[in-house]
């Protein structure tokens, strides 16, 4: 696989003037793959016709290696095509980061397993990239595809859609292009590949929309099974946290426990005020629910309480802010620290 | 820049939206500090949306003294302040604010204060120049507040204007809103020597203040913290474990509640059974508390273990040894 990509360089085959940087293009196979030939002759076609040179990373999941079958004939008509078969079962952020080490572009686009915007938008995204943006993501706009598929949207823009700061309107879009650098050093870990560009906004890396006609194949109606809703929901709550709160635990578990608390105690006080008055306490149900309260605010408070605790003592290994590269070559030293994951 | 001459005074100046005053800061901070033999200005642009940072790197490429830091977004004046801390090179550092009220000519008071033996000068504000309903009154409910729950008397928390030691500034780390803190939390964890100088203060000429007023909800999360911290950062099992007493000690109530109306109805009554739930279930509940409070002090024991070691490893301050 390398020697093909070195034979390209050498411009055996490539004959193109070669001004702009290398794109790496990632295609992360991990759901509802299309053939992935056809896949690649599309994009392909549109970066030859913005005189863009390139390579194709497709890193897949086990489920899906029989998918890359194609891939290896193309690999052998001289291709610039790379195949990362996953050994074990890992999520699409790992099988990213893979492939991102493997990447040699300066430049690398990430897209999914099937086509969700016309193959032009790749052009316009890195020219975006070229323009200043640190990360160009694709909205599928004007949307064509069924109602069930945007009320979907819809609801993820509802959940999610507020940590965005109202600059995103399609982060469900797995087209992106970015320097491969950016995107090496954006944090990522768990399932949090799908919501890169909100992390991107939140580490103060600069995003730009570039809106692009929905593919026809990406119209049909999508309905998954209800596990995946499931955990996409609690994908959102752990992002949610994650970006508000991870500093500050306390105002998130100390409001919940507050208010818990708060309705516990005074339902006891008002309780406990009517005993002295004759009521017995013993006959009020009402007493299980007020303490029942009164526990869970503790609980939650006593969580928060933990959650500062760690915070501080890791305090000392971490910062949260990062610099932006000087604009002034002797404005500030490039020492840059980094969030630490 | 020469890297081998380091400067003795580092001043940070967190910034946000203050293209009109960077200009007139640095020119009265070269004013007051022309005494002094060497002093770096430390400008932490704090991913403001107007020209401040131009404006900062166009005064850096006139001045060696002046550093430009840009945050990549809008992180807030904690953030800020660190980042400054970080990149500060001089023995001695001194914050301020960006926006003109606090006067760079008491920097060289501070100074002096810092060198009679402390570990950080905060300054009060006389004669404070600020609306009294949005500001003065909640900034004196907030500092009553400070003062009674972290035991650290300063009167002005709110005042920029402060002088640390390189050393001080090397164990504290700031993160959420804590630079408000500071003094209080120098003084929980790093047994910092801290004194008082009034300083002036002038009402605002450019720009808006960058501040609101409903911060106490916040504000009390926090204290609370650095309470927590103050009192048990050497045995959080002790606060999970005193929490958890004093929840068998509210269960215990409930069961005698529980026994006593049970005796009196049968004493009253007559009756050999009596059915009566909500008080042993409260107690139960109560039990569970108790329980989970245990555990949760164990968690925070084990997780934090190691960390805590290492840091105390730190602390250890270079004293005589015997023998």
């Amino acid at each position: 696989m390398t020697g093909i990509a070195t034979r390209e360089r050498s411009g055996a085959v490539h004959t193109r003037v070669e001004t702009r940087s290398d794109v790496s293009v990632i295609v992360t196979v991990v759901e509802r793959p299309e053939p992935l030939d056809a896949l690649y002759r599309e994009y392909a076609s549109a970066l030859d016709s913005c005189g863009r040179s390139y390579e194709f990373i497709f890193v897949a999941h086990p489920f899906f290696h029989d998918m890359l079958e194609p891939l290896h004939a193309l690999q052998r008509e001289g291709a610039r095509v790379r195949v990362i078969e996953s050994p074990r079962s890992i999520g699409e952020t790992a099988l990213l980061r893979r492939a991102l080490a493997e990447a040699r572009g300066d430049l690398v686009v990430t897209v999914p397993a099937y086509r969700q915007v016309q193959p032009s938008a790749l052009c316009e995204l890195l020219a975006a990239v070229e323009d200043g943006a640190d990360l160009a993501v694709a909205r599928r706009w004007p949307r064509l595809d069924s109602r069930v598929n945007r009320l979907q949207h819809l609801a993820l823009h509802l959940t999610a859609g507020g940590l965005a700061n109202g600059t995103l309107h399609d982060i469900a879009c797995g087209v992106r292009a970015a320097r491969r650098t950016v995107l090496q050093d954006i944090p990522l870990y768990g399932d949090f590949a799908r919501f890169l560009p909100l992390l991107a906004i939140y580490n103060g890396y600069n995003v730009a929309e570039v809106a692009s006609p929905q593919h026809a194949s990406d119209l049909p109606r999508r309905i998954y099974r209800p596990g995946v809703y499931v955990r996409r929901l609690i994908d959102i709550l752990g992002l949610y946290f994650l970006l508000r709160f991870t500093e500050k635990p306390l105002r998130f578990f100390g409001l919940i426990g507050a208010v818990l608390a708060g309705t516990g105690g005074i339902a006891l006080a008002v309780m406990f005020v009517q005993r002295l008055f004759g009521d017995p306490l013993g006959d009020r149900p009402l007493l299980l629910l007020a303490v029942l309260l009164t526990v869970l605010g503790v609980q939650a408070i006593a969580l928060g309480l933990v959650g500062e605790m760690i915070v501080h003592f890791n305090a000392s290994r971490r910062r949260s802010y990062r610099l932006r590269e000087p604009s002034v070559p002797n404005a500030a030293s490039p020492e840059s620290p980094q969030l630490s994951s | 820049m020469t890297p081998s001459n380091v400067p003795a005074l580092s001043v940070v100046v967190p910034m946000y939206n203050e293209e009109e005053s960077v200009g007139p800061l640095v020119e009265a901070l070269r004013a007051a500090l022309a005494g002094h033999p060497s002093w770096e200005l430390v400008l932490v642009d704090d991913g403001s949306r107007d020209g401040t940072a131009g404006v900062a790197e166009s005064l850096a490429t006139k001045d060696a003294r002046i550093v430009v830091l840009r945050l990549a977004r809008n992180y807030g004046q904690t953030q800020a302040m660190q980042a400054g801390f970080d990149r500060a090179r001089g023995g001695i550092v001194v914050s301020m604010d960006g926006d003109l009220q606090n006067d760079p000519r008491d920097i060289p008071l501070l100074v002096a204060k810092l060198e009679e033996g402390y570990d950080l000068v905060a300054g009060y504000r006389m004669n404070r120049q600020d609306k009294v309903v949005t500001r003065k009154i909640p900034s004196w409910v907030a500092n009553r507040i400070i003062i009674r729950l972290t035991g650290v008397h300063i009167r002005d928390n709110g005042c920029s204007l402060k002088a640390y030691r390189r050393e001080l500034l090397d164990k504290l780390h700031l993160y959420s809103d804590m630079h408000r803190f500071l003094p209080a939390l120098a003084a929980a964890t790093a047994n910092a020597r801290i004194a008082e100088v009034p300083v002036r203060h002038h009402a605002r000429k450019f720009g808006v203040s960058k501040y609101g007023l409903s911060r106490i909800a916040k504000l009390l999360a926090d204290l609370l913290t650095i309470r927590m911290i103050a009192t048990f950062r050497e045995s959080p099992l002790v606060m999970f474990g005193l929490g958890a007493l004093s929840s068998g000690v509210i269960a215990t109530g409930f069961f005698a509640a529980w026994l006593l109306s049970v005796m009196q109805r049968i004493a009253s009554t007559g009756a050999t059974h009596v059915i009566d739930y909500v008080l042993p279930g409260s107690a139960l509940l109560c039990i569970a508390l108790a329980a989970f409070l245990m555990m949760l002090g164990l968690i925070a024991e084990g997780a934090l273990q190691k960390v805590r070691a290492e840091e105390q490893l730190e602390r250890l301050e270079p004293g005589a040894v015997y023998g």
